[in-house]
């Protein structure tokens, strides 16, 4: 059934193309890719989707995603074909099976430069408590009185990550291997990105102190200037993250103090996105690497103009022809630019 | 043709001018008030938190003595009783205890709140047609707006926490108790009022004794029809960092754990069935008391 369906439709498919004459690419089918729902995972998806289209004659569609669902999608059902950024620390074992199973491949192993996860505070932090300026975590986390929590002033209140994302639970147990409970801290819960991103803008609008988790590349670290905090300890080993820090707390009996894991970033492929994708498209994405300063500029405005991923996608192509030129083929970036 | 095919759009920049400038005008209002409307609420918060560490704090089973003796206050009826408190044993077992009180704590004070703030409006409302006119549209807007557009500014003035929440479940729970409070009083019988006017009762006694006792079946269904719609707003409440029921449903949103979505979000329905059955039982006994047929 299968069969006959896949047929019909590459028959379909086939037909579409030859009726679309000139651009269309023989070794391009279509394609479906994941916009994910924050700002950087949206402009690489729809630049991907410009590229794709205009230079290799693809047919992309964009479904929405996010890091766990797209990622179970993927490795259960092959669809969608390509996740332009999935953070790999979420899915370290599963992907790394997926891998070796040959279902997914990892196009390319650093979309971004320059990019991490861990623990920042604000600049209005370090203006209120001057002392703080080049304190370890394990320092700050001494003094739960620096950042009174809204609901019960006596604790120290550390913004952990959203329910549901894997950091959640990273953040969770290091909550437990830090012993910040007994150090006098509660574990924030922001809920969702909304949130996460409240609490930031909020305290860095009223100039109050801020601690908790984020991220880089994003238009928050860029906008607000967020201080990355160095954990002051080391990593302590890929055993302790992978099989401990990473898993629900059940799971979990004896987290170690560690710094966060390097942060890895791929885009990841089915293995039918080689195949419909054909050699080229596959070539594009493995080159495909956004220096972080141009990314954290891209994120800038796309938060002060409240533009759409694929606005950016315009805005980017534009701009950063030097960028994304070196990405592609003479011939095709000859094609992008007439179909801008 | 091609103004024909192409519905005439305001041009790109003047839009985004647009959406920039309302952006600014609201984060400057935020800015400059924003404090302001947080300590407006702290009594509220204080409140909130008091009942939620009071009901942590108190051991078990004096909590399903005292759910029970409500349940029997309000419907009379063992079997709604056995049921309510074999509901919370089962909701405990399976260590959702915790997140069950939080998520009580906040429906009770949000339902308080709806009646404190919606009776008078509705009373409102039923005096005076104007009011009623520019009233319904503001109502129909709280009940059909996406809450997560309203969960942007709030977001923005408040921050994130129980009080933001609180606000964005009562946006979406209160209208029913104001309709149907100003329905209540408008359907009181002309000739009962009538009579009370001719026995020279002021404004605010006809209000007190004859309009707001015949009213209270309909306020009643009212205050049913808020607490259920404050439980389905847990979810979202634990967008903005409510704790409750509604954060493991997020986490098992986010990945796919079905066991741990289903036992939550079949919580939440005990504990909607458990207080629609009560306050629809209690008032049914007020109709009965009154001797008003349906």
């Amino acid at each position: 059934m299968k069969k006959i369906r896949n047929i019909i439709f590459s028959t379909l498919v086939l037909i579409g193309f030859t009726s679309f004459s000139g651009v269309a690419n023989a070794g391009c089918g279509k394609l479906v890719i994941a916009e994910q729902n924050w700002a950087s995972a949206e402009l690489m998806a729809n630049v991907d989707k410009i590229i794709l289209e205009k230079g290799y004659g693809c047919e992309v569609e964009l479904i929405p995603g996010a890091t766990m669902p797209t990622f179970t999608s993927m490795d259960e059902k092959g669809e969608p074909d390509m996740n332009p950024e999935q953070w790999a620390n979420a899915v370290y074992t599963p992907l790394k099976k997926a891998v070796s199973e040959k279902r997914l491949i990892i196009a390319n192993k650093a979309p971004i430069t320059g990019l991490g996860e861990g623990w920042w505070i604000t600049p209005g932090t370090v203006e209120k408590i001057p002392e703080i300026k080049g304190m370890t975590a394990m320092e700050i986390l001494e003094h739960p009185e620096w950042f009174p929590s809204k609901e019960d002033p006596s604790k120290g209140a550390f913004v952990g990550c959203p329910a549901g994302w894997g950091c959640q639970l990273a953040n969770a147990n290091l909550f437990r291997a830090f012993e910040m409970e007994k150090k006098g801290w509660v574990l924030i819960d922001p809920g969702s990105a909304a949130g996460l991103d409240g609490t930031i803008s909020k305290a860095a609008d009223s100039g109050s102190p801020w601690f908790g988790y984020y991220w880089n590349p994003t238009s928050m670290v860029g906008k607000y200037g967020l201080i990355p905090v160095d954990f002051g300890v080391k990593f302590h080993s890929r055993d302790n993250w992978d099989n401990c820090i990473t898993k629900a707390e059940q799971d979990c009996a004896d987290p170690k103090p560690t710094a966060w894991t390097k942060s890895e970033v791929n885009s990841i492929v089915t293995a039918n996105f080689a195949k419909t994708g054909g050699k080229d498209a596959l070539n594009y994405v493995k080159k495909r690497t956004y220096p972080g300063d141009v990314m954290n500029g891209m994120l800038v405005y796309m938060a002060e103009n409240q533009a759409k991923g694929s606005d950016a996608a315009i805005e980017f192509l534009s701009k950063h022809e030097n960028v994304w030129g070196k990405w592609v083929s003479g011939a095709a970036k000859k094609k992008i630019k007439a179909g801008l | 043709m091609d103004f024909l095919t192409k519905f005439p759009v305001m041009d790109r920049k003047s839009l985004m001018e647009l959406r920039k400038g309302i952006d600014q005008t609201f984060r400057e209002f935020s800015r400059a008030y924003g404090d302001g409307i947080e300590a407006f609420f702290d009594p509220l918060l204080f409140f909130l938190i008091k009942l939620e560490k009071l009901l942590l704090a108190t051991p078990w089973p004096i909590i399903l003595l005292v759910l029970g003796g409500l349940a029997w206050l309000g419907s009379r009826s063992w079997k709604l009783v056995v049921g309510s408190v074999i509901a919370f044993m089962l909701i405990g077992y399976f260590g959702m205890w915790k997140d069950c009180m939080a998520t009580v704590a906040i429906i009770t004070v949000c339902t308080i709140m709806c009646i404190a703030v919606g009776i008078p409006i509705g009373v409102l409302m039923a005096r005076s047609n104007r009011v009623e006119r520019s009233m319904l549209p503001v109502l129909d807007m709280m009940q059909t707006i996406p809450s997560f557009v309203y969960l942007i500014p709030i977001l923005m003035l408040l921050g994130i926490g129980k009080i933001p929440g609180l606000i964005a479940v009562c946006i979406y729970a209160i209208p029913p108790v104001i309709r149907l409070t100003n329905l209540g009083i408008r359907e009181v019988d002309k000739e009962t009022i009538e009579a009370s006017e001719a026995f020279g009762a002021t404004k605010l006694q006809k209000l007190r004794t004859v309009q707001i006792p015949l009213a209270l079946p309909t306020v009643f269904a009212g205050v049913n029809q808020t607490i259920m719609m404050a439980l389905a707003m847990v979810v979202i409440a634990s967008m903005i960092g409510v704790k409750g029921l509604g954060v493991p449903i997020l986490r098992a949103i986010s990945n796919q754990y079905l066991a741990l979505g289903l036992f939550n979000g079949l919580a939440i329905v005990a504990l909607a069935i458990i207080f629609d059955r009560i306050t629809q039982e209690y008032g049914r006994r007020i109709q009965k008391h009154r001797g008003i047929k349906k």
